[in-house]
C-alpha cells in the first residue's frame, strides 16, 4: 500500500494537490460574489475546512469505475476527482450546459453522471442508501470497485442513514461512508445531534464493517485513511466507514450568520487550523516546495479561475420552454395490442396468478431483472400475499431476496442499484401493505424527479408494487388508499389495474420502460373471480390507456381499483331496475391519464359518477372532476359528482369498514340520483 | 546537572501557565523552555530528558504545531531518551475524548523505543474513554482546567515530585 506522507510524496503529486487544492479554495471563496452580483449560486455550502479529506476522496475516486455521492459541501472533492472550475461555476450559477442538473438542481449540488459522480439529493445524507444500492449492483456484477458516499456528520442523525450502513454491513456491499465531522448541523452543534462526538462510532458493533478515523484537516492522514478504507470495501469483507475531523472555516451556507451562535475564540481557533495552511507550512518546513513555488501554482490556480468565469459567464441559461423535457424517461413501446386491449378467449386466470406468471416471465426475458422486499422469498413463501411465489426457486437468491423490514432501504437501494446499468429493471414490494410505505416516502419523491434533476442523465427503472386498498377487514394499517397522495409527484407513472389481463399488461409495460412506476395492486382481487380474466401471451398494455369497460349513453361511472367492479355492479342493478345504460371506464393509470378517453365519456353521456376507494376529500377524484369541469364543461348535464370512502381512518370491526368504504349500495344511489338530475 | 527541554507552544495560555509551574518545581535553571511551534528538529536531539506539553483539540487530536512536526520526528533518534507528557483536557464536553493528544503522543514516540515517564493515576477524573489510557494510568499528567481547575496546582506539584524521582534530579 502506498503511504503518503510530507517527506515521501512525489513533488509532482504535491504539486498537484495543492493546485487543487489552491483553485477549489479560490471557487469556494469567490462562490458568495456570484449572489452579490445576482448571477446566480444563490445556495453555496463552503468546504473550508474539509479540504484534507475531500482532496483525499477525490483522489482514490476512479471516475466511470467506481460511483461517487457527494453532498452538497464537497466541491474539492469533485474538483479532485477531475470536474474543472467551469464546470463548478456552470452549476453555481445554474446554466444549460451545468453536467449536474443543466440548472434544475440547486447550485453547490456537483455531480457528473457520466464519469459515476451522482446528481444527489438536497435531502440530507438520503444518498447513502442509493450508495448501498449500486455497491449491490458492483457485487453482483463482479466488479473491482466501490461506491463512495459522503454526508456531514449531523446527517448521520437521519434513520435512514443507519438502514444504508446495516444493509451494506449484512450484505457486504464495497461501500466507503465518508463522514465529514465539522461539528455543526447549520447552527446546531453536535452534542445536540448525537450521544457520541464521532457519530461514525455508534455504528461500531456492526459485523463486517471497519470503521476508520482520520484528520480531515490534513492531507496525508486524509489520503492514507482513505485509501484503507477503499482498500477494505474491496476486500469484499464489507463497508467501510471514514470519519474525518474537519472544521467548518465559515457559516454553514450563505443564509446562515455563524457569529451569532459561535464566539470569537472558536472562530479564531478553526481559522488557525486551516488545513490549507498547513500543508502550505509542511511544504516549506519539509522543504519539498519553496515559497516562489508556492506562490507559482497559486497564480496559475487563479488564472484558471478567471478563465473558468468569464467563459461559464457566457454559457446559456435554460430553455424556459424545456420545463416538461426529461419528465418521463422512455417507456415501452413495442406493444403487440397498441391500446392494450384483446379479444383473447381461453381459462381465466386469477389476478395474483397473471402478477406472478409476468413476473417470471419478464425475468426469464431480462436476466438483469432483480426483485426484493419484504417477507418477498423463504422456501415456499413468496411475498405476503405469495405474489412472487416459486421465483426464488427459479431465479436464485441473487436475483430474488428479502429485505430488511426498512421500506426506505427496499426503494433507496433499488434507486442506487439502477444506476450501475440502464438495462437493469428493478421490481420491489415496497412494502408489506401499501398502509407501511410512508417510511420510504423521502425516497419515493426522490425517485420521483431523478430523471428530471439530472435533464435525462439518470433514471431509476423501477417498478414499486403495494398491495392496496381494504375489503378484507383489515382496519387502518392493512386498507389504505395512497394514491391520492402518491400521485402528486411529477415524474412518477401510476397504475391501478382492477383485472388480472391489464395487472399482466401494465407489470410488463412497467418492467420494459425506463423510469419509475408506482403499481398498485388492489389485494382484495388477488383471488377474486370478478378479476379473473383470459391473459394473452406477452400482452401489454400501454401507459395513459384507460378501457371501457360497460357501455352506456345515460352517465357513465370513472373508476379503477377495488371499486371498478364494484361499479359494475352497481350499473348492472340500475340497467336491471330501471332500464337505463350506464357506461363504465376502467382508468387503469392514473398517471398519465387517459383524458381524452375521459374528454369523451362526458360528450356522450353529459353526467359522470367518480368512484375510487380512497378518501373523496383530497382523493384522485377531485383532480378527475378539476379536470372534467375546465375541459368539458359545455358538456355536462349535471354536476360531476364523486363516490369515495367517508373522510376517516377505515374501522377494523366489518360493520365499520362497509360503513366508510364505498359499496355497491352507495354507488347505486348516487347513480340513481345522478341519471335522474 | 542534567538539563531537560521543556518543549510546548508559547502561543498557548493555558498550556505555558502550566509550563511555568511545572518549570519552577523542578528548578528553572536545569529546563530549557522550547517553543515548538518555532523550533528545529536539532532541539529533541538535544536532551535526553524532555517533556512535552500537548493539550488535546477537536475530538482527540493532536495540536496542529505537534501534528506538523511529527513527520520529522520521526527520523529522530528516540531510543533511551525519557519523555515527560502533559496535557490539558475537558471531561465534561469531551469525556470520549479526553486528554487523548497524550496518549497519541505516548504512542507515536513508543514506537521509536523512547521512553514515557510520568504517568499518573486515572483516579479523580470522569470520562468515558481516552487514548492516553493505560489500565488504570494515563500515559502522563492530564489536567482540567474547565472542570478541575482546584486540583491543577495539586496535581503538578505531585507530578513534579514523581518526575524529580524517576529521573533521580
Amino acid at each position: 500500500m502506498t503511504k503518503y506522507s510530507i517527506k515521501d510524496t512525489d513533488k509532482k503529486k504535491l504539486k498537484e494537490w495543492l493546485y487543487l487544492m489552491l483553485l477549489g479554495r479560490k471557487i469556494d471563496s469567490k462562490a458568495p460574489n456570484y449572489l452579490r452580483q445576482a448571477l446566480g449560486w444563490s445556495y453555496h455550502a463552503p468546504y473550508a475546512g474539509h479540504d484534507g479529506i475531500q482532496l483525499a476522496i477525490g483522489q482514490v475516486f476512479e471516475k466511470n469505475k467506481d460511483h461517487f455521492f457527494p453532498y452538497y459541501r464537497d466541491m474539492l472533492s469533485v474538483i479532485s476527482a477531475g470536474m474543472s472550475a467551469e464546470e463548478i461555476i456552470l452549476n453555481g450559477i445554474s446554466k444549460d450546459s451545468d453536467p449536474s442538473s443543466g440548472g434544475r438542481h440547486m447550485s453547490n449540488h456537483f455531480a457528473k453522471p457520466e464519469w459515476n459522480i451522482h446528481n444527489v439529493s438536497s435531502s440530507t445524507g438520503n444518498h447513502v442508501l442509493h450508495a448501498a444500492g449500486v455497491a449491490r449492483a458492483i457485487k453482483y456484477y463482479d466488479e473491482k470497485a466501490v461506491a463512495i458516499s459522503s454526508q456531514g456528520e449531523s446527517s448521520v442523525s437521519e434513520g435512514y442513514v443507519y438502514e444504508a450502513i446495516n444493509g451494506a454491513a449484512k450484505e457486504q456491499l464495497p461501500v466507503v461512508f465518508v463522514i465529514q465531522d465539522n461539528g455543526y448541523g447549520i447552527s446546531v452543534p453536535k452534542k445536540d445531534q448525537t450521544t457520541l462526538p464521532k457519530s461514525g462510532d455508534a455504528f461500531g458493533s456492526i459485523p463486517n464493517l471497519k470503521i476508520f478515523h482520520c484528520n480531515g484537516k490534513d492531507v496525508f492522514d486524509s489520503m492514507n485513511t482513505m485509501v484503507k478504507a477503499k482498500e477494505y470495501a474491496l476486500s469484499g469483507k464489507g463497508p467501510a466507514i471514514v470519519h474525518a475531523s474537519c472544521v467548518r472555516i465559515h457559516s454553514h451556507s450563505n443564509s446562515d450568520r455563524h457569529e451569532l451562535y459561535r464566539d470569537d475564540y472558536e472562530l479564531k481557533y478553526v481559522k488557525d487550523n486551516d488545513p490549507i495552511d498547513k500543508f502550505k507550512r509542511m511544504l516549506i518546513r519539509y522543504k519539498r516546495l519553496t515559497e516562489e513555488e508556492i506562490t507559482e501554482i497559486d497564480e496559475k490556480a487563479a488564472a484558471e479561475l478567471k478563465k473558468a468565469h468569464k467563459t461559464a459567464l457566457k454559457a446559456k441559461n435554460p430553455d424556459p420552454e424545456s420545463i416538461y423535457d426529461f419528465l418521463y424517461a422512455k417507456e415501452y413501446s413495442d406493444h403487440k395490442y397498441p391500446d392494450g386491449l384483446h379479444n383473447e378467449k381461453g381459462e381465466s386466470v386469477k389476478f395474483i396468478e397473471a402478477l406472478n406468471t409476468t413476473l417470471k416471465e419478464e425475468f426469464r426475458n431480462n436476466p438483469d431483472t432483480f426483485i426484493w422486499g419484504q417477507d418477498i422469498a423463504n422456501k415456499d413463501k413468496g411475498g405476503i400475499f405469495n405474489v412472487s411465489k416459486g421465483m426464488q426457486q427459479e431465479f436464485g437468491q441473487r436475483r430474488v431476496f428479502n429485505a430488511p423490514i426498512a421500506e426506505d432501504f427496499i426503494l433507496g437501494t433499488a434507486n442506487g442499484m439502477s444506476r450501475y446499468d440502464n438495462k437493469i429493471r428493478i421490481v420491489v414490494e415496497g412494502a408489506e401493505f401499501a398502509d407501511y410505505f410512508w417510511p420510504a416516502m423521502e425516497q419515493y419523491v426522490e425517485m420521483s424527479h431523478e430523471y428530471w434533476r439530472t435533464k435525462g442523465k439518470f433514471a431509476p427503472n423501477v417498478t414499486i408494487r403495494l398491495a392496496s386498498g381494504g375489503y378484507i377487514g383489515g382496519g387502518l394499517y392493512h386498507s389504505q388508499s395512497t394514491e391520492g397522495v402518491l400521485s402528486a409527484f411529477p415524474g412518477m407513472r401510476v397504475v391501478y389495474p382492477s383485472f388480472a389481463d391489464d395487472a399482466a399488461g401494465l407489470l410488463r409495460t412497467a418492467m420494459r420502460s425506463e423510469g419509475p412506476t408506482l403499481f398498485l395492486e388492489p389485494k382484495a382481487l388477488y383471488n377474486n373471480p370478478d378479476a379473473a380474466t383470459v391473459v394473452p401471451e406477452g400482452f401489454s398494455v400501454p401507459f395513459g390507456k384507460a378501457r371501457l369497460i360497460r357501455e352506456g349513453e345515460k352517465a357513465a361511472i370513472i373508476t379503477y381499483g377495488n371499486t371498478t367492479h364494484l361499479s359494475l355492479k352497481a350499473a348492472a342493478k340500475l340497467e336491471k331496475e330501471t332500464g337505463a345504460q350506464v357506461a363504465v371506464l376502467d382508468l387503469r393509470s392514473l398517471n398519465p391519464l387517459d383524458e381524452d378517453a375521459i374528454i369523451n365519456l362526458v360528450q356522450n353521456t353529459g353526467k359522470i359518477l367518480i368512484v375510487h376507494e380512497d378518501k373523496t376529500f383530497a382523493g384522485f377524484g377531485g383532480e378527475l372532476s378539476a379536470l372534467i369541469t375546465e375541459k368539458a364543461f359545455e358538456f355536462l348535464d349535471a354536476p360531476v359528482m364523486r363516490i369515495g370512502s367517508e373522510n376517516t381512518p377505515v374501522g377494523f370491526n366489518p360493520v365499520l369498514e362497509k360503513a366508510i368504504l364505498p359499496g355497491v349500495e352507495k354507488i347505486y344511489s348516487q347513480l340513481l340520483k345522478l341519471v335522474n338530475y | 546537572m542534567k538539563k531537560i527541554g521543556l518543549f510546548y507552544s508559547f502561543q498557548t495560555t493555558r498550556t505555558a501557565e502550566i509550563a511555568e509551574k511545572i518549570s519552577i518545581g523542578i528548578g528553572e535553571d536545569i529546563i530549557d523552555k522550547i517553543d515548538v511551534m518555532e523550533t528545529d528538529f536539532g532541539a529533541f536531539e538535544n536532551y535526553n530528558l524532555l517533556i512535552f506539553g500537548i493539550p488535546t483539540w477537536f475530538d482527540g487530536e493532536l495540536p496542529g504545531y505537534w501534528d506538523e512536526l511529527l513527520p520529522g520526528m520521526e527520523s529522530l533518534k528516540w531510543k533511551d531518551r525519557k519523555i515527560a507528557l502533559f496535557g490539558l483536557g475537558d471531561q465534561r464536553q469531551y469525556p470520549a475524548n479526553f486528554g487523548d493528544a497524550v496518549g497519541i503522543m505516548a504512542e507515536f514516540l513508543e514506537q521509536f523505543q523512547a521512553e514515557i515517564s510520568g504517568y499518573t493515576s486515572v483516579e479523580g477524573y470522569t470520562f468515558l474513554k481516552s487514548e492516553a489510557q493505560r489500565d488504570d494510568k494515563f500515559t502522563g499528567l492530564l489536567l482540567d482546567e474547565d472542570n478541575q481547575q482546584g486540583l491543577t496546582d495539586q496535581r503538578v506539584k505531585d507530578w513534579v515530585v514523581q518526575l524529580k524521582d524517576e529521573w533521580k534530579l
